[in-house]
């Protein structure tokens, strides 16, 4: 058996790979770019219009990137086709990068549209070098904003159009009057037209340049050549799970942050800067709380219940619990949930009989008493819409349980012997018809906890499936991500511990041979 | 070998019959069923029992069917009379003639008259007794009743399209992990390497050199969107032959052709543990994230994780299926395997499979309506029941919101379960004892 429980552990390693490496890519994928969710907390410059302004906002961008490890590549290797770089994970802003990957792909020539996106880069640090005045700022403004858009732009026909639209922009010239004397010593007003922004039609020049040349020396076969690079240990996927820290000794290399998420470092919520295990510290002991109560409550009741409902068999207690039963396991607990909210928690139908939402607040110094009076009514409804679903079925599967185990040729024999009905029921039919019951504790878990973010919503308590659905309406991935990977190992080890429950509680069940 | 087919052919139509027989014995099953005919009936003609177009009308002498007109338009075979085109309110235009539906609302129809929550028994602000909001109205006005014939078409909508594709993939796989188990499905070694080396270079020529393509295609439209991914999925077909016909002179080569047993019940159930550990609507909620809202995307995830349940029935079916003596018969007779699995073994286990399919669409229901209750997935301008019941959590004076929506989700999901739970018993009528 011990020889099952290692094997069943070992079993246990791939899957919890397989699942991090499925959070991972969604978390991957999920729009927007992480790096300027967790800047808009208030670090943002704004497009003031000066050189070193914009330099600092690239800057505190890396800085951001670098701490959060977005600066590495994101897996151990990498699979994609010939046209794109292996340096891609270098360029900054997410939206770049997925410009520069379109190009790329369709032209398969990274040289050329590297060129492009610096001379494009070029173009606009040089704009900042010009003085921005009255009859400037206009055309400046115009050839920033239409150089962002094409920090985006991969469309050849709208690239076209807006360099072109830079283009006339910067060859426009501006009217100045000026104050000359002329040779009659007055002070005479002239129209003069000059051009401030000539020092840009040079960069302009190379933009267009490049961007034609990446057209014309376009390998658009190197979009259907594979290519593997192993970029080691230094990655995104690997900073997360492990960290960068090292694990056996002590470093005070300032730069090595993360302590990855085996150690128990989840990253930071994008919102505040704060540690995610901090933001969901208290909610995990919430949700934890909750579920364990119910799961007591269930087990508590639905035991002696199915058994009891299997006793009497056939009579009309038999048939009255098993149609409600069958309701109660099929009413959506949300539904319950909205519907106890609306009736008992206000004064519209005359039935305000507990708080609506939230915990209560327990005051300063409350005897153990009075917090569990306050704290009770607020785990009423909430506890009783976690419960009655797992309740009804696991006395279905209970009653189940033991009319399977009647009908054994043991339970016959007990009764030839003349034994007692209770002890018919106590000791031969209740303890073997346990054994099932217990293991169904793996098939309930995952749906208690993911059916708690529902209960949590509607009761606004402040429990970790709450917070997951905040943090994914407010993008906060990290938090999001978390959360899932967090239940997920959850519920894997309750399914663990009832594997190995089983197989200590039913030594018949051999899983070393399957059959 | 036609009679043969045959008489296998009938012994199977009378098992079908004694299942069919037990399942008539079930009454709630039986009423089950009755009920979801008509469900069924609501969502596929809900346009014609609410809607604020008329079925027929005559304006100005001349006769319209708007709603049939609205459909042709939709499939491209007409064009929209510019009549029809200039009328905004369908309940003032001075007919000469007109017959309305049941219920003269369109689910997004906004009744500003009767906004602010008014009830099935409040005064209501009505023409005449004909334009009664039966069910009450939220907050701008939408008629509930409208809603809820509109939500069935999307519950329906999602249960069956989740489930064939979890049927698909659950069948599949739990028939490959049960009949083959561990050590039945052998290869020769040069198949499973070029195999193991092809997969990945599919993968990169149908999916990830036409992932720009597949994404744009998306963005115009989610029909030619799917279209290319499906075709993503031929063209890794395509790729994968290769590696099979070349390894086809090769195994010859006695090392080479060396037959190597390949893992795939410990693989599909290592893949069932994943997706069982993860909590659906937590996992759901990642991808719509990710992945954006769309009605689309969520029947695809719901359909994509709620394969185990089938996987697992067929595969135990399988198991007890591929000792009998029929299946030993088929392979004396010396059937491919792919021959017995789809046309002997299989179809002899699919009965069960629909007790898991039956409890599958219960659960897609229930999953799509608590997605819609967080306004997550579905766009804000459909109209579920999830939704109309989110809106009774905010508006506790419009009882009417907290109970009809959630109450058609529980009929729903009752029948489906009551189904299920028919087909069990009539399956396997031990367990009734």
């Amino acid at each position: 058996m011990l020889k099952y429980i290692i094997k069943r552990i070992l079993i246990f390693i791939p899957t919890l790979i397989v699942i991090s490496l499925m959070i991972f890519g969604l978390s991957k994928i999920a729009p927007g770019d992480p790096v300027e969710l967790r800047m808009s907390g208030g670090l943002q410059t704004g497009d003031t219009g000066q050189a070193a302004d914009k330099q600092q906002g690239e800057k505190v961008y890396f800085e951001i990137a670098k701490e959060m490890g977005l600066d590495l590549p994101t897996f151990y290797i990498d699979f994609k086709s010939k046209a794109q770089p292996d340096t891609m994970y270098k360029v900054g802003r997410r939206y770049e990068k997925e410009m520069l990957g379109r190009l790329c792909s369709k032209y398969g020539n990274w040289q050329e549209v590297s060129n492009y996106y610096k001379s494009l880069k070029a173009l606009e640090y040089s704009s900042f070098n010009i003085p921005k005045n009255e009859q400037t700022f206009e055309q400046l403004k115009n050839v920033r904003e239409t150089v962002n858009e094409l920090y985006r732009e991969y469309d050849d026909v709208v690239i076209n159009s807006k360099l072109n639209n830079i283009k006339e922009a910067i060859n426009k010239d501006q009217t100045f009057e000026e104050i000359q004397i002329n040779e009659n010593n007055e002070a005479d007003t002239v129209t003069i037209s000059k051009n401030l922004l000539a020092p840009l039609k040079v960069e302009i020049d190379g933009v267009l340049s490049n961007y034609n040349s990446v057209k014309q020396n376009a390998k658009p076969i190197n979009r259907y050549i594979p290519k593997i690079t192993w970029y080691g240990l230094k990655n995104q996927y690997h900073r997360w799970m492990f960290g960068d820290k090292p694990w056996f000794r002590n470093s005070d290399d300032p730069t090595l942050i993360s302590s990855g998420f085996l150690r128990g470092d989840f990253g930071v919520s994008l919102r505040d800067g704060r540690p995610v295990w901090s933001v969901l510290k208290e909610g995990l002991i919430i949700t934890l709380k909750f579920n364990l109560i119910a799961i007591f409550l269930i087990y508590l009741i639905a035991i002696p219940l199915g058994v009891y409902i299997a006793v009497k068999k056939d009579s009309l207690f038999d048939r009255f619990s098993t149609v409600l039963l069958f309701i109660l396991y099929s009413l959506p607990t949300f539904w319950i949930a909205t519907m106890l909210i609306v009736f008992f928690t206000n004064s519209e139908y005359g039935m305000d009989w507990f708080p609506s939402f939230g915990l209560g607040e327990i005051p300063e110094g409350a005897s153990f008493f009075e917090s569990f009076k306050i704290s009770f009514w607020h785990y009423v409804l909430p506890v009783l819409c976690m419960t009655y679903s797992g309740l009804a079925f696991l006395s279905r599967q209970m009653r189940g349980g033991v009319l399977n185990v009647f009908n054994q040729d043991y339970i016959r024999t007990a009764r030839a012997k003349g034994l007692s009905e209770g002890k018919i029921i106590w000791k031969h039919t209740f303890r073997n018809s346990l054994i099932p019951i217990i293991t169904l504790f793996a098939s309930i878990l995952p749906g208690m906890i993911g059916g708690s973010l529902i209960i949590e919503y509607i009761f606004s308590i402040p429990g970790m499936g709450n917070i997951a659905f905040g943090a994914l309406l407010g993008r906060n991935w990290p938090v999001l991500f978390t959360v899932v990977m967090l239940s997920s190992v959850l519920t894997l080890v309750g399914i663990l511990l009832s594997d190995i429950l089983y197989s200590i509680v039913d030594p018949r069940i051999s899983f070393t041979n399957k059959a | 070998m036609t009679q043969q087919r045959e008489e296998l052919k009938e012994i199977d139509q009378s098992y079908g019959a004694i299942v069919k027989r037990q399942f008539r014995k079930n009454r709630p099953a039986v009423w089950s069923l009755r009920f979801l005919y008509l469900i069924v009936l609501i969502g596929f003609l809900a346009d014609f029992i609410a809607n604020d177009k008329p079925l027929y009308c005559k304006i100005d002498g001349e006769s319209y069917f708007p709603i049939f007109r609205d459909y042709a338009v939709g499939l491209g075979l007409a064009k929209q009379p510019p009549a029809l085109m200039k009328i905004t309110d369908w309940k003032t235009v001075d007919y000469d003639s007109v017959i309305r539906t049941p219920i003269p609302y369109s689910p997004a129809t906004t009744d500003y008259s009767n906004a602010q929550y008014v009830g099935p028994f409040d005064k209501q602000r009505i023409q005449s007794s004909r334009y009664k909001h039966l069910m009450g109205t939220d907050d701008i006005g939408r008629d509930v009743l409208s809603g809820m014939i509109h939500g069935t078409r999307i519950a329906m909508l999602v249960g069956l399209f989740a489930m064939s594709i979890a049927s698909f993939i659950g069948i599949a796989l739990g028939a490959m992990s049960g009949y083959y188990g561990d050590d039945k499905l052998k290869m020769s070694r040069i198949r499973i390497w070029l195999n193991l080396l092809f997969v990945p270079f599919a993968f990169f020529i149908a999916f990830m050199a036409r992932k720009n393509l597949v994404a744009d295609a998306f963005s115009s439209s989610t029909i030619s969107g799917l279209f290319q991914f499906l075709w993503s999925f031929v063209l890794f077909a395509i790729v994968m032959l290769i590696p099979n016909l070349i390894a086809y002179p090769l195994k010859r080569i006695p090392f080479l052709g060396k037959k190597r047993s390949i893992p795939i019940d410990i693989i599909v159930n290592r893949l069932i543990e994943v997706l069982r550990s993860i909590p659906g609507l937590l996992l759901i909620l990642a991808v719509v994230a990710s992945l954006g809202a769309s009605l689309v995307y969520v029947m695809l995830i719901i359909g994509l994780i709620g394969w185990t349940g089938i996987a697992r029935f067929i595969r135990a079916e399988l198991l007890k299926v591929r000792s009998l003596e029929y299946i030993e018969a088929a392979e004396a007779l010396g059937f491919s395997r792919a021959r017995i699995i789809w046309r002997h073994a299989i179809p002899n286990s699919l009965t069960p499979v629909l007790i898991a399919i039956a409890f599958g669409i219960a659960a897609a229901i229930l999953t799509e309506s608590a997605l819609s209750f967080l306004g997550i997935g579905v766009p804000p301008d459909t109209i579920t029941w999830g939704k109309l019941l989110s809106k009774g959590r905010v508006a506790p004076e419009a009882w009417w919101l907290a109970i009809f929506p959630g109450f058609a989700i529980f009929i729903t999901v009752t029948i489906f379960n009551l189904l299920g739970d028919g087909l069990a018993d009539a399956i396997d009528p031990r367990l009734k004892q």
